[in-house]
């Protein structure tokens, strides 16, 4: 049976009664749908490679610079996220599923930190 | 004995529409959200539907969802919900019959299509006596036993209400109590039936259906133990080819 695409959505994005394993998994498909989204965009960026060097190096020129840094950081901790979690829940389902609460405060930690060296790195790269 | 003015806003479903009704009553320390139900309908609104049946959390009939969470009526109590509006609505993901009550065809279709009872590949004859199970075998799967079938996880799943196929959290578990029990020799039959993509690969592992099961039966813990279980048969197949 078909599900509409905004029943689907609903269900998967409803806040009300959750517990943390319900907002991780919210999260999730935020994140998730985020890097689906950027992956079209960065594909749209390669395809200016075809139209020549010079197209592709503006494109860069006006995208890498501090205007678009926050945008970059964003992206970098939805991408932490992601994939952490992801992994998160491989060990759960595969090895410690009782700790999947605790395994999720231990990877945000470990998620953050992560993310703050990475954005320093980033920042580096782009003003210094 | 403390009394206090509340609010009960009941979503309401009725030949194909819905609505929302308010009622207000005085309600007493120790009340349950099913009680106030009653109370509704004795006093205010005889035309008020919902299920219930044994008033203590066994038989399953009164899940509904209470201030967006999915819970029992009768083990809930009105002033533990730390607000005088209580907002009532009938479960979802399943389709609703009247008012708050919900249909549960598709829940025990698929509770019926993981085939929950033992399997034997030979029976034991009377004479030879029972099924022998020591202590440790028992705890393997007696919480999953524990099931009453009260739908709350159904409505708590995303995945359940996002596609209509998926078997949803209870009748995993029970596959999964069965599939756990040293008396049951059903593997090669049921474990196909729960892990493919209806079935426990299906699941995501957002574990809502455990948060709001309120006989702790822990489907998502169950569905895991599901998922390593299909690995070990599919391995085991591949290598017995
Ligand atoms: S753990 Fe699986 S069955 Fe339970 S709520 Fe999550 S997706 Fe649904
Ligand atoms: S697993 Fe828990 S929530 Fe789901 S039907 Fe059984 S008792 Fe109800
Ligand atoms: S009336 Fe039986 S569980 Fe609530």
């Amino acid at each position: 049976m078909l599900v509409s695409v905004k029943d689907s959505i609903s269900s998967w994005f409803r806040i009300e009664g959750r517990g943390i394993s319900g907002y991780a998994f919210i999260i999730h498909r935020l994140t998730g749908i985020v890097l689906t989204a950027y992956i079209f965009l960065h594909l749209a960026f390669l395809t200016s490679l075809t139209e020549g060097e010079s197209a592709y190096t503006s494109l860069i020129e006006k995208t890498v610079n501090i205007r678009f840094l926050p945008f970059d950081i964003l992206l970098i901790g939805v991408t932490i996220y992601h994939s952490l979690n992801g992994l998160r829940l491989v060990i759960a389902e595969f090895f410690v599923t009782r700790y999947h609460r605790e395994l999720f405060v231990i990877f945000i930690i470990v998620g953050v930190v992560i993310w703050i060296f990475t954005s320093y790195l980033l920042y580096r790269f782009v003003v210094v | 004995m403390e009394e206090r003015e509340v609010t009960f806003i009941v979503k309401r479903f009725y030949r194909n529409e819905w609505r929302e009704d308010r009622y207000e009553f005085k309600a007493v320390r120790g009340m349950t959200v099913l009680d106030g139900l009653f109370h509704i309908r004795d006093n205010i609104d005889p035309s008020l539907s919902f299920r219930a049946s044994c008033r203590m959390g066994i038989c399953g009939s009164c899940g509904m969802v209470i201030n967006g969470k999915a819970m029992l009526a009768c083990s809930t109590q009105i002033f533990d919900l730390g607000t005088d509006v209580v907002r009532i609505e009938p479960l979802r993901n399943m389709e609703a019959l009247k008012d708050l009550i919900s249909d549960f065809d598709d829940f025990f279709e698929k509770h019926r299509r993981v085939k929950p009872y033992l399997i034997r590949k030979e029976e034991k004859s009377i004479e030879e006596g029972e099924y022998i199970q020591t202590p440790d075998e028992l705890r393997k799967y007696r919480q999953y036993s524990l099931c009453i079938k009260c739908g709350l996880c159904y409505d708590a799943c995303s995945i359940t209400g996002s596609n209509k196929e998926y078997l949803g959290p209870a009748a995993l578990a029970s596959a999964c109590r069965f599939i756990m029990d040293s008396r049951d020799q059903g593997e090669d039959e049921r474990i196909p039936l729960v892990s493919d993509h209806t079935g426990c690969w299906r699941c995501h592992f957002m574990a809502e259906c455990s948060e709001v099961c309120p006989k702790e039966v822990d489907p998502a813990d169950a569905i895991q133990k599901l998922k390593r279980k299909a690995l070990i048969y599919s391995l085991k197949r591949l290598f017995r080819r």
